[in-house]
C-alpha cells in the first residue's frame, strides 16, 4: 500500500515537472520572439533612456538636450521611419554626478528591451559611463561631453562635434579684428575647457600672455583678471562655466577692458544675462546658432519655436540629431538587438546627412564633424556673426 | 595695492559668511551647514522679488536679512531642537544636527534649482547700480568697500556683543556647559533661537552683498563658500570672534597671492594645506583656547 502511494506520488511529481519545463519552454518561445536579445522585426515600442543632469550646474544643457530629444522622437513617432513601431523616451537625472550617470546606465543595461540609450553632456559623466557601455556592448549616443576617453569604440558615439575641432572657425574673427596675444582664463574643472586653453587656443597663431586656471572653488575673478590684464593682451580668452562667466566679464570691465573677449558656449543660454552691459562682447564659437541658413536648420528651428515657443540652443540641436540618427539604425537594423543596432550606427556613420546642426554632416570616429559658427553675445541677445571656416 | 584690495573685500566675504556660522558653533554649539543654503535662498528670494518690482539694494538687504532669519529660525524650532530634545547624549545629537543641516540645506538648493535650472542668477534687476573707482592702477567698487565696512562693523558690533552685554555672557555660558547654564536659569531654546535668527540674518545679508558684488551665483554657490567658512572658523579657533577674522583674511590672503603669482591650479592645494599645517602647529585654532582635559 505504501509502496503504491510512493510510486504514485512519484509519477505525478514527475508529471508535474515535466508540465512546468514544458510551459516554461513555451514562455521562452513566446517571449523570445518579442525579446530584443535574437529576434529581428521592431516590437510595438521602443524604450530609450535618456541620462543627463536635469539638477545641477549642467542642467541647462542637459534640459536643454531633453528637449531636442523629444522633440525628435515626436517627429520620428509622427513619421514612418519606424514602419509603426514607436519610440518611447525615459529621462533619468545624474545630476552631474558621474557616480549616479554610471549607476543610471547599468539600470538600463540591465532592461534587456532597451536598444541604445543618450549619455549625459556632462564630460565627467561621460568618462564613467563609456567604459560601462562599450564593455556591455549598449550603443550609447552622447551630446557635448567632448572630452577625451568618452568616444572609445563602435558602442561609444557622440553628435556633438568635439570643441577643439571647430573652435578655430574664430579664426577670422581674430584675424579681422588683427589679434596678435591673448590672455586666458579657464576652468580646470571642465576636461573639454582645459584641453582647449592649453592646445587649441595656441593653435591660433596669437602669443599667449598669460594662462590662469580656476577651480570650482574660486570665488573671486578679480584676481586672475588683474593677473591677466598686467600681461597686456590684445583681446581676453575666458573659457568659464556657469556664474563665473557673468563675474569675470564684470571684473574684466570694472578693471577698465572694454575689448570683445574670447569665450565657449558654456556662455549661451543666458548665463551673461547678470552680467547686464558688461557680458556685451564675449565672442565665441559654436556648432549651432538658430539664425544659420542651411535648410535643414531652419526646419528643425521652426518646428522648435513651434513646440516650446523659444530659439533652440545648441544642446537641443544636436539632441534632435543624434535621436534621428539612433531611429534611423534602429530602422536600418529592423531589430532592437544592441549589436545589430550598433553595426547600424557605423554603417549609418558612413552616409553625410542633414540635419539641425546643417547640412552635409559627417561623422569621423564616432564624432560628428562641421566647421561650426561664431557668435557674439550683444545688448539683444546671442547675434551670429559669420558661418563656416571663414579662412 | 590692487591684490590688496582684492584680498580684502575677499575676506570681508569670507568674514561675513562665516561669522554667523561661528556665532552658532560657538556658544550654542550648531553646526548649521544649511547656513550655505540658507545665504543663497535669500539672495534667490530676492532675486524672485525683483522678477516684480526693482528694488534697491538696501531693501534687498532688508529682504535678505529678513528672509535668512526667517529660515535659520525655522530650521532651529524645526529641526535641531527636536533632534536635541530627542538625543541621548551630545555626540549623537551633533552628528544628527549635521545631517539635519545638511538634509535642511539640500530642500533649499532644489527649489532654487529647480526655479532656476541651476542657471547664474543676479540681482541686475535692482534700482542700484555699482560704480568703480580708479585710483592710480587700482580700482574697487562701491559695493566691495560696502562689504568690507559691513563686514568689519559687524564683526566688532557681534563681538562686543557676546563679550559685553548679559545676552550674550549668557550665551558664552551655554557654549561652556549648557547644563550648568540652564540650572542658572538661563533659557537655553529661546536664546538659541535668537542667534539661529540672528546667524540666519548675517546669511542672508552675506548673499545680498556677495551677489551684488559677484554679479551672478548659482544655487550651488552657498555650499562652496560653506567649505571655506568652515576652513576659517577651524584656521581661527571655534568660538572666537578674533579668530574668524584671522581665519577669513588669511584664507582670502593666500587665494589672492596664489591666483595672482602663480597658473591658478594649486590654489585650492595650497590653501587648505595652509590650514592643515596651523592645525598641526596648534589644533585648537590660533585663537582657540587649548583643551584642557583633567585625569
Amino acid at each position: 500500500m505504501a509502496g503504491t502511494r510512493l510510486r504514485t506520488m512519484r509519477r505525478t511529481l514527475i508529471t508535474t515537472a515535466a508540465l512546468l519545463a514544458g510551459l516554461t519552454a513555451l514562455t521562452a518561445c513566446g517571449s523570445s520572439s518579442n525579446s530584443s536579445a535574437s529576434a529581428k522585426g521592431l516590437p510595438d515600442q521602443i524604450k530609450l533612456v535618456a541620462i543627463n543632469p536635469m539638477t545641477g550646474p549642467a542642467a541647462f544643457a542637459g534640459l536643454a538636450a531633453n528637449k531636442g530629444y523629444e522633440l525628435a522622437i515626436k517627429e520620428i513617432n509622427d513619421s514612418d521611419l519606424l514602419g509603426g513601431s514607436k519610440l518611447k523616451l525615459e529621462e533619468v537625472d545624474t545630476k552631474g554626478e558621474a557616480q549616479e550617470a554610471a549607476s543610471k546606465l547599468t539600470t538600463a543595461i540591465s532592461d534587456k528591451s532597451i536598444p541604445a540609450v543618450f549619455g549625459s553632456v556632462l564630460s565627467q559623466d561621460a568618462l564613467a559611463m563609456s567604459p560601462i557601455a562599450q564593455k556591455s556592448q549598449m550603443p550609447i549616443m552622447y551630446t557635448q561631453a567632448g572630452s577625451d576617453g568618452v568616444v572609445i569604440g563602435d558602442y561609444t558615439w557622440r553628435a556633438t562635434p568635439l570643441m577643439g575641432t571647430y573652435y578655430s572657425v574664430i579664426k577670422k574673427f581674430i584675424a579681422d579684428n588683427g589679434y596678435k596675444s591673448t590672455g586666458i582664463i579657464y576652468t580646470s574643472v571642465s576636461p573639454t575647457l582645459t584641453d582647449v586653453a592649453t592646445k587649441t587656443i595656441p593653435e591660433l597663431g596669437m602669443k599667449i600672455t598669460k594662462t590662469i586656471a580656476t577651480s570650482a572653488t574660486t570665488q573671486d575673478f578679480a584676481a586672475p583678471v588683474q593677473q591677466i590684464l598686467a600681461t597686456k593682451p590684445d583681446v581676453v580668452t575666458v573659457l568659464l562655466q556657469g556664474a563665473a562667466n557673468p563675474s569675470t566679464m564684470t571684473a574684466l570691465r570694472q578693471a577698465g577692458y572694454t575689448g570683445k573677449v574670447l569665450g565657449n558656449s558654456a556662455a549661451s543660454a543666458g548665463n551673461l544675462d547678470p552680467a547686464g552691459a558688461a557680458g556685451v562682447g564675449m565672442v565665441w564659437p559654436v556648432d549651432f546658432n538658430y539664425e544659420q541658413k542651411a535648410a535643414s536648420s531652419q526646419k528643425f528651428v521652426a518646428a522648435y519655436k513651434a513646440a516650446y515657443g523659444e530659439d533652440p540652443l545648441n544642446y537641443a540641436a544636436e539632441a534632435y540629431d543624434a535621436a534621428y540618427f539612433v531611429a534611423r539604425a534602429i530602422a536600418a537594423a529592423d531589430s532592437t538587438d544592441r549589436a545589430a543596432v550598433k553595426d547600424a550606427m557605423v554603417a549609418e556613420s558612413k552616409k553625410s546627412f542633414d540635419g539641425a546642426l546643417g547640412e552635409g554632416l559627417t561623422w569621423k570616429d564616432g564624432t560628428i564633424v562641421l566647421d561650426g559658427v561664431v557668435v557674439e553675445h550683444t545688448a539683444d541677445g546671442e547675434k551670429l556673426l559669420y558661418e563656416g571656416s571663414g579662412q | 595695492m590692487q591684490e590688496l584690495l582684492n584680498a580684502v573685500t575677499l575676506g570681508s566675504v569670507y568674514l561675513l559668511f562665516a561669522l554667523g556660522m561661528s556665532l552658532t558653533w560657538g556658544t550654542i554649539d550648531i553646526l548649521n551647514f544649511s547656513h550655505g543654503a540658507i545665504f543663497m535662498f535669500a539672495s534667490f528670494s530676492a532675486y524672485l522679488m525683483l522678477e516684480h518690482s526693482a528694488l534697491s539694494l538696501g531693501l534687498l538687504i532688508l529682504l535678505g536679512m529678513i528672509a535668512g532669519a526667517a529660515l535659520s529660525f525655522l530650521v532651529q524650532f524645526v529641526v535641531f531642537e527636536p533632534i536635541l530634545r530627542r538625543s541621548k547624549d551630545k555626540g549623537s545629537a551633533e552628528i544628527q544636527v549635521l545631517i539635519g543641516g545638511i538634509g535642511t540645506g539640500m530642500i533649499l538648493l532644489a527649489i532654487a534649482q529647480h526655479k532656476t535650472r541651476s542657471n547664474p542668477f543676479g540681482l541686475n534687476g535692482s534700482s542700484t547700480e555699482s560704480t568703480t573707482w580708479h585710483w592710480g592702477g587700482a580700482h574697487i567698487t562701491d559695493v566691495a568697500v560696502l562689504t568690507t565696512v559691513v563686514a568689519i562693523s559687524l564683526w566688532l558690533v557681534v563681538g562686543w556683543w557676546l563679550r559685553r552685554s548679559r545676552q550674550g555672557l549668557a550665551l558664552r555660558a551655554i557654549g561652556v556647559d549648557a547644563d550648568v547654564a540652564a540650572l542658572m536659569g538661563i533659557d537655553r531654546r529661546g536664546l538659541a533661537m535668537v542667534t539661529m535668527a540672528i546667524s540666519g540674518a548675517l546669511a542672508g545679508l552675506a548673499g545680498i552683498l556677495f551677489t551684488f558684488l559677484q554679479v551672478a551665483i548659482t544655487p550651488e554657490s552657498g555650499d562652496t563658500l560653506l567649505l571655506k567658512a568652515f576652513a576659517c572658523i577651524v584656521l581661527g579657533g571655534v568660538g572666537s570672534m578674533a579668530g574668524v577674522a584671522f581665519g577669513a583674511f588669511l584664507l582670502a590672503g593666500a587665494e589672492t597671492v596664489l591666483l595672482t603669482r602663480t597658473d591658478g591650479s594649486w590654489v585650492d592645494a595650497i590653501s587648505f594645506g595652509l590650514i592643515v599645517l596651523v592645525l598641526l602647529i596648534r589644533p585648537s585654532g590660533m585663537f582657540g583656547r587649548a583643551e584642557v582635559r583633567r585625569t
